[in-house]
């Protein structure tokens, strides 16, 4: 099987078997560890990466089903040293610990606020609760992509103001 | 005197360091690892029975599979691997042996016969398929209370009855208190099985330098030094030619402070088969194998006067110790620690216990964040309002009555423990008052019997035993747990400081907070210290992470080390200042002179003459080097206490329950970094919120795991959180240096009993008597109909 999609804005090339799915190719064969797998089974959303727009478990993917598609992942949320106003927020509001399942979450809200700038504390909570984090009990994460919001105002994406 | 710093550091909202590297996905946990090109892979075949006879292993179509390199069974690894033996220095205590792959004898489902190393995962997966076993099914021990009988089918041929375990106490008045009091209240408590469930399975990578002919272990871990040492044993392999390295541990929460059979098969296979191997599980084999805990039974009762004083406690607990005594702290640490801590902040002079390790045909248990204590705290603190409502007493006075007052501190409880300081009656004034108590109360008994909700309020007045010393590990008669943890201090020839401490942490933070009170003992900036763990080729020896160690055992360990070596550099400092060295003050990486503080030598300089690189010669009698060394022993333990305070709203006709309110007063000492301690209490209470109303895992009684998953296993999400009010006492411990007393767990100690109280007491006027967990919706149902059911039943 070979294949070609756009991850985090560069062409990449997987050749390997059909079965691989989408997180194993990111992290094992393109050598892109920050999605993290912690169920398999679609179920934790630690390994949740963003395909054409939309948050996707790459678990529950094939990488063969990324063909052609733009994959961003948690290393194409931010440039260089910089962290993105989400990042920002989330160190600020102590919203990690261990870290395993940060990536999911940030790649969640991301999408969530790319699309959604303005959503309510409700609305986060739904979302988010495809993603289990067993360190931080969620609240400063509620209260850490809340006050990123404003980033995604006015489509800026995310983008520090 | 030399004086110390003004603290600068600790007690500030410290950002972390962790945090940059892990919000942008460069965070190593050992699957992000980069594996050398020629790594082999393991994959184990699993016992699909929970007790059966192995009568024949076929691994011909397995080691048939291209790409499959060996197949090992218990046979083939006995050549090289010795069985683990949990030693516990203790009466009543039968060691039960485990053999890294199963031998003649499968003892719970999931439970490893045989492991494939191929050169690929997928393939290793297929190939564990591929193995073909015979087993003779025989009758099982599943349930704790099936596997705690004559009758039952044993676990281990040596051990009868089936008990792992077993102790007794009673202080000396207790039969005469205990027959004098004017009543008894008891109460049976059944807390649920429930797992840490990190959200990184467990895994490991061993490595081989063949050069030093030596290995590189890196494996997710709370315990690189203990396990190392057990490797060593277990391998026979020199313990200096081992290197143990924790990456980022992705969760750890006492699951993986246990040392495990798939770590010796990774390292014995990787020195036989002199190639790199790696191992990582996925989440069924995590929830089958990975420790489980609090699968307990407790029958208490109390001798109370009329005014509802506790004159004489008497617990007898049995515990499920699953098939095997986990390593290195055994069956007995549940079973011991739900009978010690019972008594908690009460001033409960006569005691007994009774408490025993039953082995079952499941999954070894273990230390879990909190260990007992959410559990024995449910069925104290339940037995509370029982009091409370048998006498007609408001629960939160019953607590009042008894808990040991300030003036009574230092206390010696029943068991002879010291608590040096605490804030029990102050925590419990102000989390009643902030959580609206007494007006609670009022608005309750305005409640009426249609209403749609019931509302309920609970208590849970804890202690907490935290960052035990050698002597705390000593009384329990463990073996492989020293106590004492470790730091190393470098002040490098640039000035900058290298800080190596005996830990390893997974999300606590010990990369800034150690930082921190290094920066205020040793008088440097916080940004010139590095901080360095997990790593035992540089860190010292030590203890490592879990029971809500880190601060009290390395923290005092970073001050032992510091004010060491604060000496030497201010000798020198007075040598360059040309003053005397009382007159020297270290501060902001900095020496200067308090007399005449325009006067100063930075870190740089002092280290320039200390490594000798400058013209300027070492004063007489100084060695060379910037650099210390210091184990601290922490006392027996400490003794964080707190309260939490929730009030419920159940549902009366579906029985969901919505938590409206919780607060929490907490009291863990000093603190050292606020923020990271709310956090570590968030996260606690949230695990407690899900081991009270959903968590559980459920075998059947076959002794299949039902909910190997973690779509059947729940736990809290983003929707089932309720805000939480978190306020702080700081009562600094006088026993431990620094005045830390530990935070790891009391987050989850206070959330499991206070949740059930709430409940029960929302629940009360239907007369449900609420004494199990979890507090899922079916079984309030029941309680609520059965009572109902009764009532109708009398009408008719």
């Amino acid at each position: 099987m070979a294949l070609q999609f756009t991850l985090n804005g560069k062409t990449v090339e997987f050749s390997g078997e059909a079965r691989t799915t989408l997180a194993d190719c990111l992290r094992h064969h393109l050598g892109q560890t920050g999605t993290h797998v912690g169920c398999e089974h679609g179920v934790c959303g630690a390994c949740t990466v963003i395909v054409d727009g939309e948050a996707v478990r790459s678990c529950l993917m094939l990488a063969v089903q990324a063909e052609g598609s733009h994959v961003t992942t948690v290393e194409g949320l931010s440039e260089g040293e910089d962290l993105s106003p989400l990042q920002a927020a989330f160190r600020k509001h102590h919203a990690l610990q261990c870290g395993f399942c940060t990536p999911g979450i940030l790649t969640t809200a991301h999408a969530l606020l790319t699309h959604e700038p303005d959503a309510d504390e409700e609305r986060i909570r739904h979302v988010l609760s495809g993603n289990i984090c067993r360190c931080t009990g969620y609240l400063p994460i509620i209260e850490a992509i809340l006050d990123a919001r404003a980033a995604y105002a006015d489509g800026r994406r995310g983008k520090p103001a | 005197m030399i004086a110390q710093g003004h603290p600068r550091s600790i007690g500030k909202h410290v950002p972390r360091r962790e945090d940059p590297y892990l919000l942008r996905g460069e965070g190593r946990f050992l699957d992000d690892i980069a594996e050398p090109k020629d790594t082999l892979f393991l994959s184990f075949a699993m016992s699909p029975h929970a007790h059966a006879r192995i009568l024949a292993i076929r691994t011909d179509a397995a080691s048939a599979l291209p790409g499959v390199v060996a197949v090992y069974t218990a046979e083939d690894m006995a050549r090289f691997v010795k069985p683990i033996r949990t030693v516990i220095e203790i009466q009543g205590y039968r060691a039960s042996s485990r053999m890294v792959l199963a031998q003649d004898e499968v003892r719970f489902v999931g439970e490893h016969v045989a492991v494939v190393v191929a050169e690929d995962p997928y393939i290793a997966q297929d190939a564990a398929e591929l193995i073909e076993v015979d087993y003779e099914p025989l009758p099982a021990a599943v349930r704790l209370e099936e596997a705690d009988s004559e009758s039952a089918p044993l676990v281990h041929e040596d051990i009868p009855r089936n008990v792992m375990f077993e102790a007794a106490f009673a202080s000396p008045d207790f039969q005469a208190a205990f027959e004098s009091a004017e009543m008894i209240v008891s109460e049976t408590f059944r807390t649920g099985r429930v797992a840490g469930v990190p959200l990184e399975p467990r895994g490991c990578l061993a490595l081989l330098d063949h050069v030093a002919d030596s290995l590189l272990f890196y494996t997710s871990t709370q315990i690189p030094h203990l396990a190392r040492t057990a490797l060593s044993e277990i391998l026979d392999f020199p313990e200096p030619r081992i290197r143990v390295v924790t990456p980022e541990v992705g969760g750890g929460f006492g699951t993986k402070a246990q040392f495990y059979t798939e770590e010796v098969v990774t390292a014995a296979l990787a020195l036989n088969l002199r190639r790199p191997i790696k191992w990582v599980q996925d989440r069924r084999e995590e929830l089958l194998t990975s420790i489980h805990a609090r699968d307990h039974i407790y029958r208490l009762e109390a001798a109370i006067d009329g005014e509802g004083r506790i004159k004489a406690l008497r617990t007898d607990l049995t515990t499920n110790a699953g098939a095997y005594s986990s390593y290195p702290f055994g069956c007995t640490l549940e079973a011991t620690g739900g009978a010690r801590m019972i008594v908690g902040p009460y001033d409960i002079r006569n005691y007994a216990f009774h408490t025993r390790a039953i082995a079952t045909h499941t999954c070894p248990s273990g230390a879990y964040r909190g260990v007992a204590q959410p559990s024995c705290f449910m069925a104290i603190e339940g037995l509370m309002d029982r009091i409370g409502r048998k006498l007609g007493i408001d629960p939160a006075t019953v607590r009042q009555r008894n808990l040991i007052r300030s003036e009574q501190l230092p206390y010696t409880n029943v068991l002879g423990v010291r608590y040096d300081t605490g804030s029990y009656e102050e925590c419990l004034r102000r989390a009643l008052e902030r959580v609206d108590y007494w007006n609670f109360r009022k608005r309750q008994a305005e409640a009426r019997d249609d209403d749609e909700v019931l509302r309920g309020i609970g208590i849970c007045c804890f202690t907490e035993v935290a960052g035990a010393g050698s002597g705390g590990w000593r009384v329990r008669g463990l073996t492989k747990v020293p106590g004492f943890d470790s730091a190393s201090i470098k002040v490098e020839p640039t000035g900058k400081v290298t800080l190596l401490v005996s830990q390893a942490a997974a999300g606590q933070g010990h990369l800034t907070t150690f930082a921190q009170v290094l920066a205020d003992y040793l008088g440097v900036k916080v940004e010139d210290v590095f901080v360095s763990e997990g790593d035992t080729a540089t860190a010292p020896y030590g203890t490592n992470t879990f029971a809500s160690r880190g601060a009290v055992a390395a923290g005092g360990a970073v001050i032992k080390a510091a004010q060491s070596l604060r000496q030497k550099i201010a000798r020198i400092a007075a040598f360059l200042l040309d003053v005397d060295v009382e007159r020297v003050e270290l501060t902001e990486s900095k020496a200067i002179d308090k007399e005449n503080p325009e006067k100063s030598v930075d870190f740089r300089q002092v280290a320039q003459i200390a490594y000798s690189m400058t013209s300027v010669a070492l004063p007489q009698g100084e060695s060379f080097g910037l650099e210390v060394v210091e184990m601290y022993d922490p006392p027996l333990a400490t003794w964080p206490n707190a309260v939490h305070a929730v009030v419920v709203a159940v549902d009366r006709r579906t029985a969901k329950v919505s938590i409206e309110k919780y607060v929490v007063v907490h009291d863990s000492g000093r603190l050292i970094n606020p923020m990271i301690v709310d956090g570590q209490i968030h996260g606690g209470i949230v695990q407690g919120i899900g081991e009270a109303l959903m968590e559980q895992i459920v075998y059947d009684e076959d002794g299949q795991m039902l909910n190997a998953n973690l779509l059947d296993y729940l736990m809290p999400m983003a929707l089932d959180v309720p805000q939480i009010d978190i306020s702080h006492i700081e009562t600094p411990s006088i026993d431990a240096l620094g005045g830390f007393k530990g935070v790891g767990e009391g987050g989850v100690i206070g959330a499991v009993p206070a949740v059930t109280n709430a409940v029960a007491d929302a629940l009360a006027r239907t007369g449900a008597n609420i004494n199990r967990l979890p507090l899922r919706p079916s079984y309030l149902l029941r309680e609520m109909r059965r009572r109902q059911l009764a009532v109708d039943g009398d009408r008719k």
